[in-house]
């Protein structure tokens, strides 16, 4: 098997070190960082995609994909072209205000970046002074809020308001057991994810990439 | 090194402790000398008296005790069952539980029409190939009764069908001693003679006695056919609380352990060593619909008490579960599906049939097949248990995440997830919204959709063409023979 095949089949396996020593030798052979990127690493997540889709794959093999994508990527970023975008997008994700419960977010987190997103992990317990912040400091594309409570469940309205106050491009995504399409809606924010799988698929949306 | 602790949790049900259990059986020895059954067949009356049982107006037998437990230890406690290819497919001992299908239901709910109808010869081929598919399903019974097959050969064209449809082992109702005869004609044919066969048994037959405490003259010859073929039999009574048993348990115990044993006795008397699956069926009659039921608590205490005897007989031990009253499938059938399999698998009962019953023992449902195979995967994965190793005990991945932070992205839960959590197959686990944006659709017509999937796609392992065309041979001839009649 080539070296490209081996880098792509690390990731298939979720194998770390594979995926990352696979670029180094990669790159040793002068194979081009593009190449490496297109060619091997991301058609290799969009099988783990397809994978999980199907049923084949858990949630645990995808997250471990992600992360032999992401082992693979730390080697290729210093060779990439001045000003060349890696990343699919930056996303500012955390928990709303008084809300502790992060397993979703951190899922969600997970799949964001396993798709190539840049995440910004603001962590739990987040006020909408410091999403918007965050987002204005980090450049972040999305804003990200789950809640496990309906009590804080406001945050993402304070959150929606405190964007369009002061005038931001920034998109807000919301999600968690408790929400659906109607209160995203209500709250006049631009996406709601039903599920991890869910909202990857959205961030694309959003962003069109 | 650890030697103080077992390192596997696994779920323990017993329903009788050791004195009660010799409680029952001194009783049931009690009932067999002292009142006796009533045995039918005279082949069996003289060998039972040639050994030392009393026997009154020819046909009532007191049994001593002796002749009970020459009985108990004689009877295999490990019978092997193979499959249609000779590799062994169920070892029917311990607390090995195995699980099929039923034999004898005379009504179908229709896959496409809903409607409840006759059982026909295409329900019969249909059930075969779904049990064949079911992957939880060890073994298929003969389902059901089909009424455009002429009436006498509906058994040999069930078995037929059984034999050409599956693999799997094969359990069986035969009208007669004749029906058996040409069943086991046509089962030696594929085994390649009567002594391959008896080495390498394939299908199970079931007889029954009539309770209380009668041995029929059929039941006895069935039974004395395959004890003299070595063909393994399960010949268990089936008993009615306060109508054809006393009302109460220990009473119905006491009778259908006395009927389970005295036939035993016959078996065994007739050729030491044979195998045989033993127990009964004790359940209660409905006093104000006078209905049998299949799953009431009484029948499943019974069916407790009925696997702790003859576990601590060390004979295998028939179960029955996967079964429901309701006519149609519904929410009573789920729960009554539900008990009864966990409770089987909790009593170690080896030979779990009927499953796909519902109707009280009346009528066939396909997809309730399906739905047993789902129910049996759960309850396989709840007796499995879990591992108490260092590796599963986890000490040092709980010190590596330590509080506020995840387990999603470790390598031990990668390691272990697959095997350590059951899937459900058809189960609905799907978040509200997205069961929305998918239909909204429930277990019933996840069930159909799934059968008729299954109906389209499974091709069964084919037999070859000589055997195909020995089983025709065989019942050709037996159609012409009993349409001459």
């Amino acid at each position: 098997m080539g070296i490209m095949e081996d880098i792509h089949q690390a990731v298939v396996d979720g194998n770390v070190d594979a995926a990352s020593t696979g670029v180094q030798s990669a790159l040793s052979s002068k194979i081009d960082a593009d190449e490496i990127l297109n060619q091997a690493l991301i058609p290799a997540m969009d099988l783990v995609g397809r994978k999980f889709g199907d049923g084949e794959y858990f949630i645990p093999q995808v997250l471990w994909a992600a992360k032999a994508m992401q082992g693979g990527m730390e080697r290729l970023r210093p060779h990439f072209a001045e000003g060349r975008e890696t990343e699919k997008g930056r996303i500012i994700i955390g928990t709303a205000k008084g809300d502790i419960h992060d397993i979703g977010k951190n899922l969600v987190g997970m799949m964001l970046e396993g798709a190539g997103f840049k995440i910004v992990d603001l962590g739990v317990d987040v006020d909408s002074t410091r999403f918007v912040e965050a987002a204005q400091a980090e450049k972040g594309q999305i804003i990200a809020i789950s809640a496990l409570l309906t009590t804080t469940m406001p945050t993402m309205e304070d959150v929606v308001s405190l964007v369009r106050e002061r005038g931001l491009s920034t998109k807000v995504m919301v999600g968690g057991a408790p929400l659906d399409q109607a209160f995203c809606d209500e709250i006049g924010a631009d996406a709601y994810g039903t599920d991890a799988v869910d909202a990857v698929r959205k961030a694309r949306e959003i962003l069109g990439v | 090194m650890d030697t103080g602790t077992n390192t596997v949790c696994t779920p323990h049900f017993r329903l009788l402790e050791p004195n009660q259990i010799e409680r029952f059986h001194h009783a049931a020895l009690r009932v067999l000398e002292e009142v006796g059954v009533q045995v039918l067949h005279k082949e069996a009356v003289d060998l039972l008296a040639g050994h030392g049982a009393r026997v009154s107006n020819g046909k009532t037998v007191r049994i001593p005790a002796f002749l009970v437990e020459d009985a108990i230890a004689s009877a295999p406690s490990n019978v092997l069952i193979f499959d249609r290819n000779g590799s062994p497919a169920m070892e029917l001992g311990g607390r090995r539980s195995y699980f099929g299908t039923g034999t004898d239901l005379p009504r179908t709910v229709d896959l496409h029409t809903r409607e409840i109808r006759d059982t026909m010869e295409e329900d019969i081929v249909l059930s075969v190939r779904i049990s064949d598919a079911l992957p939880n399903l060890d073994f298929i019974g003969s389902y059901g009764l089909p009424r455009d097959v002429p009436p006498g050969l509906h058994y040999i064209r069930n078995a037929q069908i059984l034999m050409q449809g599956s693999t799997k082992p094969i359990f069986f109702t035969a009208e007669s001693e004749q029906d058996l005869r040409v069943i086991l004609d046509m089962a030696e044919a594929l085994a390649g003679g009567a002594e391959a066969l008896a080495r390498r048994p394939f299908l199970i037959n079931y007889s029954e006695p009539v309770s209380p405490l009668t041995h029929s003259e059929e039941a006895v010859a069935k039974l004395m056919l395959c004890s003299r073929n070595r063909i393994p039999i399960n010949y268990t009574p089936a008993m009615l609380a306060g109508s054809t048993g006393p009302v109460t348990l220990s009473g119905a115990i006491t009778v259908a352990t006395a009927e389970a044993l005295s036939g035993l006795v016959i078996h065994q008397l007739t050729q030491k060593g044979s195998p045989i699956i033993s127990g009964f069926a004790a359940t209660s009659m409905d006093m104000l619909k006078a209905t049998v039921s299949y799953t009431s608590p009484e029948f499943r205490l019974t069916h407790s008490a009925c696997a702790d005897l003859f576990h601590h007989y060390g004979i295998p031990v028939w179960g029955t579960a996967g079964c429901s009253d309701a006519q149609y499938p519904d929410l009573q059938s789920g729960a009554e599906y539900g008990f009864t399999l966990l409770n089987a698998a909790l009593d170690g009962a080896n030979l779990i049939h009927d499953c796909g019953y519902m109707g009280q023992g009346f009528v066939a449902s396909p997809e309730m097949l399906v739905f047993a195979d789902e129910v049996i995967a759960y309850v396989k994965r709840y007796m499995r248990g879990f591992a108490l190793d260092p590796d599963h005990l986890a000490l040092d991945v709980i010190r590596n995440v330590g509080p506020g932070g995840h387990f999603l992205g470790e390598k031990h839960t990668l390691d272990h997830f697959r095997s350590e959590h059951w899937r459900p197959g058809l189960f609905n686990r799907e978040n509200l919204p997205n069961w929305i944006q998918a239909g909204k659709q429930t277990l019933d017509t996840r069930l159909i959709d799934r059968t008729r999937e299954i109906l389209a796609r499974h091709e069964p392992c084919p037999i070859s063409d000589t055997a195909r065309e020995a089983l025709s041979r065989i019942w050709d001839e037996t159609k012409a023979r009993k349409g001459d009649r």
